[in-house]
């Protein structure tokens, strides 16, 4: 793994669309896992995913050959991804979409607020359980726990993206954690109230 | 804190890593406008012999693998960048021209970029793509059709067939040694066989001639003698048709070679 992730940085080093697309090649999955459980719709990691890879394309152009050497690659795009993440939620909170989509729009875009019959599906109840749960978390927790334990990155990736210290981030995926456990603990009628 | 009960929701968060759509890299790659030569897509196709990975590039076919042997989409993705230097990103459309020459095994007009391989190799993997669907040819014929200076052995042939990096669009099962047994140097005996048997290839037929030490067909109202597996050779009638061993027998006996499968001279 190490040694593939020092390839694809020599790669992004010495020649930039070849070494962005061998990114996109190995990272794109896990970007599109984490914005999925991170905000819990297909559609909008779709979105939120292309905007990311948009996002790191153009600060690579910025960056010199030196600098895209030293990067980690996966901790890196996450951190956009977060980012990408936190911006919607704040504009969405800033421009609260009462009406719906707007009438032009609705033929190209998926309304899917409620999970699609595939999901629906695929997911036992034990699973959707824990997708609500998940849902259920303050935003600071839930991040480092979908990077730590369903994407897989080590700690000090996450603190990385969290940019905080190794320990901080341990403390946080361990808070989200214990958060997860109350939440499927309690009742299922209490965690209707938690998720509206 | 209760240790084991966090362990066990620890443990089911990883099954929530879902795949991401099968477009959606290639979808990035449009959206961030990454030309398309600077990568090549790939699609998983259905053949005789199970799945087949094609890698294509705009232009040509970059590569083919069969899942036979357990390939992954992910391997077949890191052996591609291995050998071209190029990514294989999934995508959803086959490039025009692929479907139909796998449908009918006559994939000798698709367009396939060899140029990575040395020029002998090229040489005898053009050869091979001359081989008619359901047909078979021997080493030594694959030797002289490749366009090279010297002749290559049959060793180099054999070495360029294991080489081969488009399986089964350049059909290397349709290769035999010289005594009429298939070589099938880069497929697992099965596969070969499932290959031949989609393109209806007696192969009964063809080890009971070989037994009887028919290498050439020849007919005696045309006195021209085929390749046993030469459309022509097949409707040769059983009263008329004479076996050769070697491309010699038959010309002592006043027959010449057939125009359209092209067997040995002497």
């Amino acid at each position: 793994m190490d040694d593939k992730a020092e390839q694809l940085t020599e790669l992004l080093a010495a020649h930039l669309e070849a070494g962005f697309t061998e990114l996109v090649r190995v990272h794109a999955g896990a970007v599109h896992a984490f914005l999925y459980r991170v905000s819990g719709s297909f559609a909008e990691a779709d979105d939120l995913g292309q905007d990311t890879f948009l996002r790191a394309y153009t600060a690579l152009q910025g960056y010199s050959a030196a600098r895209r050497r030293e990067l980690r690659p996966r901790a890196w795009l996450m951190t956009i991804a977060a980012n990408v993440w936190r911006n919607h939620v704040r504009t969405r909170k800033r421009r609260p979409v009462t009406a719906g989509l707007p009438v032009e729009e609705t033929m190209d875009v998926w309304p899917d607020h409620s999970p699609g019959p595939e999901e629906r599906a695929a997911t036992t109840e034990e699973r959707s359980r824990l997708v609500t749960a998940l849902s259920a978390l303050p935003e600071h927790h839930r991040i480092p726990v979908v990077l730590h334990h369903v994407i897989g990155m080590s700690y000090s990736e996450v603190a990385e993206v969290q940019g905080c210290a190794v320990g901080t981030a341990k403390a946080q995926v361990s808070r989200g954690l214990a958060g997860l456990r109350r939440l499927l603990e309690s009742e299922p009628t209490a965690l209707k109230e938690v998720t509206r | 804190m209760n240790e084991s009960e966090d362990d066990a929701v620890a443990r089911r968060l990883p099954d929530l890593a879902s795949a991401a759509p099968e477009d959606f890299a290639l979808r990035v790659l449009r959206r961030v406008g990454i030309s398309a030569d600077h990568y090549d897509s790939y699609v998983h196709l259905d053949t005789a012999a199970g799945g087949l990975f094609v890698a294509a590039s705009p232009q040509a076919v970059t590569g083919a693998c069969l899942d036979s042997a357990g390939l992954t989409a992910t391997a077949f993705e890191e052996l591609h960048r291995a050998r071209t230097g190029r990514s294989a990103i999934p995508g959803s459309k086959p490039l025009p021209g692929l479907i139909p020459a796998l449908r009918t095994g006559r994939a000798r007009r698709l367009a396939i970029d060899l140029s990575g391989l040395p020029d002998e190799q090229r040489a005898v993997l053009q050869a091979v793509r001359n081989i008619p669907a359901g047909q078979l040819r021997p080493l030594s014929w694959i030797a002289r059709e490749a366009d090279t200076g010297t002749p290559p052995s049959a060793s180099d042939v054999l070495h360029a067939l294991a080489a081969n990096p488009v399986a089964v669009l350049i059909p290397c099962h349709r290769v035999t040694h010289d005594n009429g047994a298939p070589c099938d140097a880069a497929y697992l005996p099965r596969t070969g066989e499932a290959l031949r048997r989609a393109e209806h290839i007696d192969m009964r037929r063809v080890t009971e001639l070989s037994r009887a030490g028919a290498v050439f067909l020849g007919s005696d109202t045309t006195y021209i003698y085929c390749h046993p597996t030469c459309a022509h050779a097949r409707r040769i009638t059983p009263g008329h048709r004479v076996h050769f061993r070697t491309a010699h027998d038959a010309r002592e006996a006043g027959y010449r070679a057939c125009k359209s499968c092209r067997p040995l001279t002497v």
